[in-house]
This record gives structure tokens, sequence and C-alpha cells, in this order.
């Protein structure tokens, strides 16, 4: 017969309940970020792969003219010039500002890069070839980028008398079409190469995997995946004032996104309070930067932001919907806001990584 | 004193149990006796030494142990495995300081004796050794705070929990303060913004009152699909 207390046994059973409730609700937690259906590649014959391939193929080979209309989530559309010379590159002109274009050279890099962008559209979603249709009065073959969840997350119009890819819409999960751009006057043949131009090549220190993989044992934070469905396509290197940059090129094969890394801190006069340290957009990338307009200049489906966080400054831009943005700038070190005791402990905790 | 060695009265002589004429006539003798003073000389290491060894100190911890027991016993009620003298080990008198049969002259318990008035708690002597009562004092005083670290079962491991955090806050806390030597940067966005152009083949547009006005036309068809 046990001589104990019986009013004592529930303060004593007290800390084993506290602890199996603490359990329970880590478990639910975990089961609740645990990925969603959709969050997976998505499986299926990819018949519409060949007609972007072709697409691809054709924009290598077909001297073009045309007006690039560009639209944003909020269905605000701007215009520019662009003109296609296979061997030398592609020139862009804002309209109004003919006489001020901007050239992208061709270059190998860039070539493998579009193989990659196909590569991770075809790993990332169902590519369905879904017919005939017209787009402005042409002609288009219609391919579709299905997620799992066989929501469409991406159309692509290819003009079926010169194999040009003429349109293409990136949609966001809830279905709104987030990012557009197509083609109107577009004119075959070899057109005029500006005399004068601002030009543009990628950085020349291409970063192989196990360039990545020193880089990442000096705590670059550079990974392969951002998220299940953001792989990177590119990795390079430049020095600026004697000091590495990193740009990290991230995509699901329909949106990209940049990322530049660079060793240091921001100015402690930066105006990083007003969005919980993140500068450019609200927390997490939502919302259209208004800090560096004047820099960067788009306000249609583009986003950036910066911030620092474990002695590196992050710089993401991003052509992409903007739920994909934000799930790229989340999966990177959380900015470093606060100096206060628990920030503090918090980001030493970060660093020091599972124990 | 004779010529004669100095024998047992050696002995004497270095404890210092002489009276003033023998120690004088001792020492006459050691200045003309070589074999005597050798001897008188080791004797007095030999007895030096032995004084220096000194009493065997008691173990602290074994003390504490049988401090725990003594103490349990009071609170729980008989034990079971307490010596049948009462009290813990080494609580009793020493061996051979037992009382001899028929008792020691004037003892009260003897035959003949009086009551030791000296026995009554609170009357020792100042200079005295502490009484039974004063060391069960002391033991309270360690008992009441082992007693604070074990207010319920697996104190303890608490007390070990509550170090690991705070050691683990601590080290996060110096892990987690900024690099002096992080050097001040300005990312360079417009390069930054030439090379995503290049990478994504499109250049930032800003759009313009009429191209808005145009948006339903444009990309309805597009959006709508």
């Amino acid at each position: 017969m046990s001589t104990e207390d019986p009013s004592s046994r529930p303060r004593r059973s007290a800390p084993a309940a506290l602890l199996a409730v603490t359990a329970l609700c880590v478990l639910l937690l975990v089961s609740a970020v645990h990925p969603e259906a959709n969050q997976v590649p998505a499986e299926g014959a990819d018949d519409g792969l060949p007609v972007l391939r072709a697409a691809a193929e054709a924009e290598e080979e077909t001297h073009y003219a045309a007006v690039r209309r560009v639209t944003g989530p909020e269905g605000r559309s701007a215009s520019l010039r662009v003109a296609n010379h296979p061997d030398r590159g592609i020139v862009f002109a804002p309209a109004g500002s003919e006489d001020e274009p901007f050239v992208v050279e061709a270059s190998q890099a860039l070539e493998s890069l579009d193989d990659r962008l196909l590569e991770v559209l075809r790993e990332t979603y169902r590519v369905v070839d879904a017919g005939r249709t017209e787009l402005g009065g042409r002609s288009a073959r219609l391919v579709e980028a299905v997620r799992a969840d066989g929501t469409v997350a991406g159309r692509f119009w290819v003009d079926t008398d010169n194999d040009l890819l003429v349109g293409r819409t990136a949609y966001d999960r809830d279905g709104g079409a987030a990012l557009s751009m197509n083609l109107t006057d577009l004119e075959t043949g070899e057109g005029e190469w500006p005399d004068h131009a601002w030009t543009g090549q990628p950085w020349g220190e291409a970063l192989e995997a196990g360039d990545r993989e020193d880089l990442r044992s000096e705590g670059w934070e550079l990974q392969e995946h951002l998220t299940w469905d953001l792989h990177l396509v590119d990795a390079r290197a430049t020095r600026h004032e004697g000091h590495k940059v990193v740009h990290a090129v991230y995509s699901d094969g329909l949106a990209q996104i940049s990322l530049f890394l660079q060793r240091g801190k921001l100015e402690t006069d930066h105006p990083t309070a007003p969005f919980g340290g993140y500068v450019g957009t609200e927390q997490g990338g939502a919302g259209i930067s208004s800090g560096h307009d004047t820099i960067f200049g788009g306000d249609a489906g583009q986003y950036q932001t910066m911030w620092q966080a474990d002695g590196f400054v992050f710089t993401v831009l991003a052509d992409a919907p903007a739920d994909l943005a934000t799930s790229a700038v989340t999966a990177l070190p959380s900015p470093e806001g606060s100096s206060g005791f628990w920030a503090r402990v918090e980001r030493g905790l970060d660093r020091m990584g599972p124990l | 004193m004779s010529s004669e060695h100095l024998g047992e009265r050696l002995s004497a002589l270095v404890d210092g149990e002489l009276g003033p004429d023998e120690h004088e006539r001792a020492l006459i003798h050691l200045a003309k006796c070589e074999p005597c003073r050798f001897e008188a000389d080791m004797t007095r290491r030999l007895k030096s030494r032995l004084h220096g060894l000194g009493e065997p100190e008691p173990d602290l911890d074994f003390m504490g142990r049988l401090s725990s027991l003594d103490g349990r016993s009071g609170q729980d009620g008989p034990n079971p495995f307490a010596p049948p003298l009462g009290g813990g080990f080494g609580a009793g008198p020493p061996l051979g300081s037992s009382r001899p049969l028929g008792g020691f002259p004037g003892d009260p318990d003897g035959p003949g004796g009086e009551p030791l008035a000296a026995n009554t708690p609170g009357t020792a002597a100042p200079g005295e050794p502490p009484t039974a009562a004063e060391e069960r004092g002391e033991r309270g005083r360690s008992e009441f705070l082992a007693q604070l670290l074990t207010p319920f079962p697996g104190g303890r491991y608490a007390v070990a929990g509550a170090a690991v955090v705070t050691a683990l806050l601590g080290t996060a806390f110096v892990a987690g303060g900024e690099a002096e030597d992080t050097p001040v940067v300005e990312p360079r966005l417009a390069d930054f913004a030439v090379e995503h152009a290049v990478t994504s083949r499109h250049i930032p547009v800003e759009t313009s009152p009429e191209a808005q006005e145009t948006r339903a036309e444009a990309g309805a068809e597009q959006a709508g699909r």
C-alpha cells in the first residue's frame, strides 16, 4: 500500500502532461507544413516539349523585329521594341527611347541556359500540347505547363508559320495571370543593327558544381533548390572592388529569379526598418518595389528586395509571380533587422545549425 | 652523574621529563659521550616524525552520507538497518572508551555516583567541543540546502537541464554576434539589373498612361484563356 499523498499526484503528472501536449503541438505543426498535394513535380507525358524546343531553335535561327508587350499582375502593360539577330544578339529599346537600345549579346552560355530552362520546365510541370489556337489574329500552337493538381501554371503560344514564341503567360497559384509577354507587329527578316548600344553579357566566371560546393563550405548560401519548384539553372561570379559577387539564377521553367550574393553588411543607416529588414519590397517579397525604381525601373511583374544576414548581403531581382518570388525570398536566411538579445540568440542558433 | 650511559633517562631527557638537576647532569654527560649524543639525536628525530604524522582526516563524503542516514532515520521512524545501539556507525564512543564493569570512580551511574550537571542541554561551557544539539543544527542546515534541490522527483535533472539551456543560449548569443571584420558594401544594383536582364532576356519597362489605357485589349486574350 502506498503512503504517497494522493493530492500530490496531479502535480507530479503535470510536467508529463505538458510534455505530451507540447509533443502533440509539434506533431501538428510538422504535419501542417508538409508539402501540399500540388507542391510536387507533375508527372505525365510532356508532349508539348517538342513544340517549345522547336521555338527555341527558331529563336537561334530567325531574324525578326516586333513589339513586346509586357503585362503585370495588376493588368498594367508596357511595350518595348525587340529585334533578334541570331548571330549577334537581341536588341531591346523601350517605346519612345529607340535611340538608347540595350543589346544582349549572343553567347553559348545563354543557349545552354535555354536548354536548362526547358529541362526544368519538364521536371516541374507536365508540358501539354493543347492544340491549335489564335493569338492576335495569328495562328498559334498552345502549350500548357500543368501542375500536379491539374491547374495551369503557364501557357506558351508558338506561331505555326515560323515556330517563334509569340506569347507566354505565367499564372499564380490562384489562377490569376501574373506576368504576360506577347509579340505584336512581328516582321521576319534581318533588320538594322544599332550603331550605339549599351551591351551586356553574362558574367564571365561560370560556377560549376565543384565551385559551388566550395562556396557552400565557405558559408555562401548557394543552394541547388530554393523550393521544390525553384531549381538553380545558372551560377556565375564577378568581382566588385576586388570582392566576389555571385549571381545565382533560379527558375521553375516559367519565371526567373536572380539572387545576388556578396560578403558584407549594409550601411547602418540603410532603410531596412520600414519593411522588417527587407529593402525594396514588403517582407517576404510581396509588393512592388518603390525603393529602386530609378535603378531597376520596372513595375510590371518585377520584384526586387535586398537584405543582410549571416555576414552576407542578399539581393533578389525577379520576373516572376508574387507568390513564387515570395517563396524564393523566404527560403533564404531571414534579415538581421534587430540587434536585441533574442534576435542575436536566434541568429546564433541559425548559424550553429542542427546540433 | 657517573660515566655510565644515560640508558632509559635518555628518553626522559628528550621528553623533558627530567628534573632540573637530572637534566643538567644529563646534558654534561652528553657533552662528553658520543654514543649517548648520537642516540639522543636519533630519539629526538624519531619522536619529531611521529608527532608530525598527526591524525587521519575523515572522508567528507563518507561523513556526509553518514549524516544523511542519521537524519533520515530520525524522520522516517526506526531504521531497520540501524545498529542495535542506536545512531549510525561512528556515532557511538570510540573503541576502548567503554565504561569498565563497575563504572569509573565518581561515575553517576556507578555505585555512589552523583548526577552530572554538564550533561544537561544548553549548559556546555564556552570553548568546549560542540554538543550533539549543535551538530544537529549544522546537519539541519545542510539538509535544508539538499531539500531545496529536490522538491520533486528528477529535481537534479531539472537543474542539469537548466544548465544545458543556459550554456546553449550563451553559445548562441556569442555565435550570433556580428563579425568585426565584415565589410560594409553597397550592392551595385545597376550592374545586378543588367546581369538579370541578360540572363532573363528582358529589360525592365515603365508603364505609361497610354499603355495602361490599352491594357484591357492587350492582356485580356492571354489572361482569359
